[in-house]
């Protein structure tokens, strides 16, 4: 039996998770090419793909950076292939440059680039505001509030795409894509073969003689698409009142609930935007003409809001319009805070906050997992090199070696970075430098960074934490794993070939649980000037046991000779430890027998598992 | 919607303790009832040892809970009640394990965990609709630590303030969970029930 999210089953009610609709959706509009580069929190609509992709009529790849995945798709849809491209809100920045081109060149099967944005940062290292993106790039774009609407825009939205050959963004916020809810299908039919590439220079290659009618080409496709959105069933205005409210994404939900709970739907008139560029302006100026007064509701930058006022202005509609003086422009918003907007707006008395006193309480900061081997790196680096190496760190689960004890990152910028910004530091400070790369990142955007040190000599000491996966995302493969949940890889790379290939001649390899050996070569090359790179290699154990089914069938047990001295506690920090009768205790349910606390205490014993 | 009585749930635990199977699997009970729901869940960063928030809501859009905003909390780890308090409604519902599950910081001595006596007087300075059960015992009792979270739902849909009870909560477990492992999943449900009662 299919897959109930590839089956042609129209009328079954499933279930969802906002990335499992966009997933379904896409299906339903014939979806024949996907690529992503996986981040949170995106990641589980190419995991899905990834997964259904034995059964599933589309082709799928795992692409090594997104600029290569936007890269990819376009050749797909220019092939005339209906194209899914998804990535987080950050990774838009990495594949800006083909997207802005590609906008020019257009997407004659369709193609939607799904970017996650993360207002409230909870997984990610900015909030930027990507509907931004759009307007620089000259896109269409669809804001879904529900699993239904995921589901829905996701198909219409690469329908509405090939139609107009204009590239679109679907883009959603983090409480979008995780959030679940019912979702009615559509059938799905089966996609068939793309229709292939059609030999068209003056469109598809943008010299500066074709680049310059392709602008003006983009600028009517844009006003073709503005119709559309003035028609589109995703603007609505529901309600009546004198008080008008816009609101967009996953804010309109806010607005919904806050309304019934106050009961205000009678006093306000609310005009819904989930097809929200490029500006429905006729809808727009009606609703404006309509209201005493306008309430903008979007959470993060004031686009909507300052499109309204430019809109205000140009038809002499003299109207007061709040957004971002009322609400935040950061963070994510809620219904209580939306309700007591409008209350305040309509002379309502607003809710009280909450006056509940709490005691501080210890926090619980996520840590790196019991038996992850990049403790036993940055516990060897930290023993080598103390505070007196800057530490150049990157984005994965290593980042959270920034945590002390071990406190093995001093500067983080975005992916790859830890090379290229280490090499930056290198040159204006005394001090040794040393950035950690994950594996994942270094196929990302390490190799360039690898051939700019070199080449520009920095003085830098990389080390390539590779685990084996992807693992913060939720171990996806990369090109260097050689096993995944659904089989083998074929080409695995070998990251020390790479990296010598890139000119670097101090390579060592080790595993980060042989402590011995781990020092040793960071003291060897801490010795030494120029670009070195340290390996160190072993896999995540939660992959580890899905994949390779690898558990240790040993965990550590603390003997009663312990001294209380806590020198495991102190500078390991492994999770699956505590403090109980001023002894250490190893917790063996959370104990992954990784063997690295033993290294650090004689006291620290290996016993049988369950014994 | 807005003919439905809404319920909002706010559910909190510690990353890899189970609380988002849980919140699916109480969000699939109620759309098996017909009912609107939306359910929310936060992680990524926090899956390694950090808090988990989730949601379920029936009968509203949105799928977050604000402060002040939830009828009732649910706490797979007695700590995160207590830090998960100020989404409670005044007067709402709390259901919460009794077992810690110690963060780093106390289980190095740094700092020190409030006592079960601390978080049974703060909560009951926010309500007295109380319920506090040792989960995860009871899921040992019932044959696997991770069915106590099924007795805290089975508790929960006993307590009375959802729009359906126990009954339809073992159905869903009997259409969704594999064959080998409902058997432990229903008798945690009926222990929750009873830890409930007693
Ligand atoms: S062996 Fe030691 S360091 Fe490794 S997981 Fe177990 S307690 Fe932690
Ligand atoms: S998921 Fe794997 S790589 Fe990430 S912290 Fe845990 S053990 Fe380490």
């Amino acid at each position: 039996m299919a897959n109930p999210l590839l089956a042609d089953t129209p009328g079954e009610i499933h279930l969802l998770l906002g990335n499992e609709a966009i997933v379904r959706g896409a299906v339903e509009a014939g979806i024949q090419v996907v690529t992503c580069y996986p981040g949170t929190p995106s990641s589980e609509v190419p995991d899905t793909f990834y997964r259904l992709s034995p059964e599933g009529k589309y082709y799928f790849e795992y692409s090594v950076n997104e600029k290569v995945a936007m890269e990819v798709a376009s050749g797909a849809t220019v092939s005339g292939a209906m194209t899914l491209c998804t990535m987080k809100h950050v990774g838009v920045n990495v594949a800006a440059d083909p997207l802005l081109t590609l906008c020019y060149v257009g997407a004659p099967g369709g193609l939607i680039l799904l970017s996650a944005d993360d207002p409230g940062c909870h997984s990610s290292q900015n909030e930027q505001d990507n509907r931004i993106y759009a307007r620089l790039a000259g896109m269409p774009v669809l804001e879904p509030a529900s699993a239904q609407e995921a589901k829905n825009m996701a198909r219409d939205g690469l329908l509405l795409s090939k139609k107009h050959g204009a590239p679109l963004l679907l883009r959603t916020t983090t409480r979008v894509n995780h959030l679940r809810g019912p979702v009615e299908f559509g059938p799905a039919p089966d996609p068939g073969k793309p229709e292939g590439f059609k030999r068209n220079p003056s469109k598809f290659v943008p010299i500066p003689a074709f680049a310059r009618p392709m602008h003006l080409a983009l600028m009517e496709r844009m006003e073709a698409l503005r119709e559309e959105a003035e028609q589109s069933p995703y603007n609505t205005v529901s309600g009546q009142g004198d008080l008008g409210i816009v609101c967009s994404g996953i804010s309109r939900a806010y607005v919904a609930d806050a309304l019934d709970n106050a009961g205000l739907a009678a006093k306000v008139s609310v005009l819904n935007l989930g097809f929200s560029n490029p500006l429905p302006e006729r809808l727009c100026l009606d609703f404006l003409k309509s209201a005493s007064k306008v309430l903008v509701v979007e959470e993060l930058e004031p686009v909507v809001e300052n499109e309204l006022r430019v809109l205000a202005q140009k038809n002499g509609v003299e109207i007061e319009i709040l957004g971002k003086d009322t609400l935040p422009r950061y963070g994510e918003f809620n219904v209580t805070m939306v309700e007591n907007a409008i209350r305040e707006l309509v002379g309502e008395e607003v809710l009280p906050a909450c006056d509940c006193e709490m005691p501080e309480l210890p926090t619980r900061p996520p840590n790196l997992c019991a038996g992850c081997p990049h403790r036993g790196t940055y516990y060897a680096a930290r023993k080598v090199f103390g505070d007196d190496a800057l530490y150049s760190s990157d984005i994965g689960c290593y980042t959270l070696g920034l945590l002390p004890p071990l406190k093995t990152a001093d500067f983080l910028i975005c992916m790859g970075s830890s090379i290229s910004a280490g090499g930056g530091a290198s040159k204006v400070n005394d001090k040794p430098v040393v950035a950690f790369i994950g594996d994942s990142t270094f196929f990302h955007s390490g190799l360039t960074g690898i051939a700019n040190a070199v080449f520009n000599s920095h003085d830098v000491l990389v080390v390539v934490l590779d685990n084996r996966t992807t693992a913060m995302t939720g171990h996806q493969p990369h090109p260097g794993v050689d096993k995944t949940v659904i089989g083998e890889n074929d080409h695995p790379l070998d990251i020390e070939s790479a990296v010598r290939g890139l000119g670097v001649t101090e390579i060592r390899n080790v595993n980060p649980f042989n402590q011995k050996k781990t020092v040793a070569a960071f003291e060897e090359l801490k010795e030494m000037k120029g670009v070195r790179v340290l390996i160190a290699k072993e896999p995540c154990p939660l992959y580890a046991r899905r994949v390779y089914k690898k558990v240790s069938p040993q965990v550590a047990y603390v003997a009663d000779t312990c001294n209380g001295r806590f020198e495991c506690l102190d500078h390991l920090a492994c999770p699956a430890m505590y403090k109980e009768g001023g002894k250490a205790a190893v917790n063996p349910i959370l104990c992954n027998g990784c063997m690295l606390c033993l290294q650090v205490c004689g006291h620290i014993k290996a016993k049988k598992r369950g014994s | 919607m807005s003919d439905t009585k809404k319920v909002r749930i706010f559910m909190t635990g510690v990353g890899g303790q189970g609380t988002l199977t849980a919140t699916t699997l109480l969000a699939k009970t109620a759309l098996s009832q017909g009912l609107p729901v939306t359910s929310g869940e936060i992680h990524g960063m926090a899956q390694r040892g950090g808090v988990v928030e989730s949601t379920v809501l029936i009968g509203c859009a949105s799928p977050k809970i604000g402060t002040g905003e939830a009828d009732i909390l649910v706490g797979f780890e007695p700590m995160e009640t207590m830090r998960a308090l100020p989404y409670l409604k005044p007067g709402g519902l709390v259901l919460s394990s009794t077992e810690f599950l110690p963060p780093l910081s106390v289980a190095m001595g740094q700092q020190e965990c409030p006592t079960i006596d601390d978080i049974r007087k703060a909560v009951s300075a926010c309500t007295d609709k109380v319920y506090f059960m040792a989960s995860q015992s009871i899921g040992l009792k019932a044959g696997a630590v991770q069915a106590g979270n099924i007795a805290m739902l089975a508790a929960l849909c006993a307590a009375g303030e959802l729009p359906f009870g126990p009954e339809a909560l073992a159905e869903t477990i009997k259409a969704n969970l594999p064959e080998k492992i409902q058997a432990v999943n229903l008798k945690a449900l009926e222990l929750g029930v009873k830890a409930l009662e007693a």
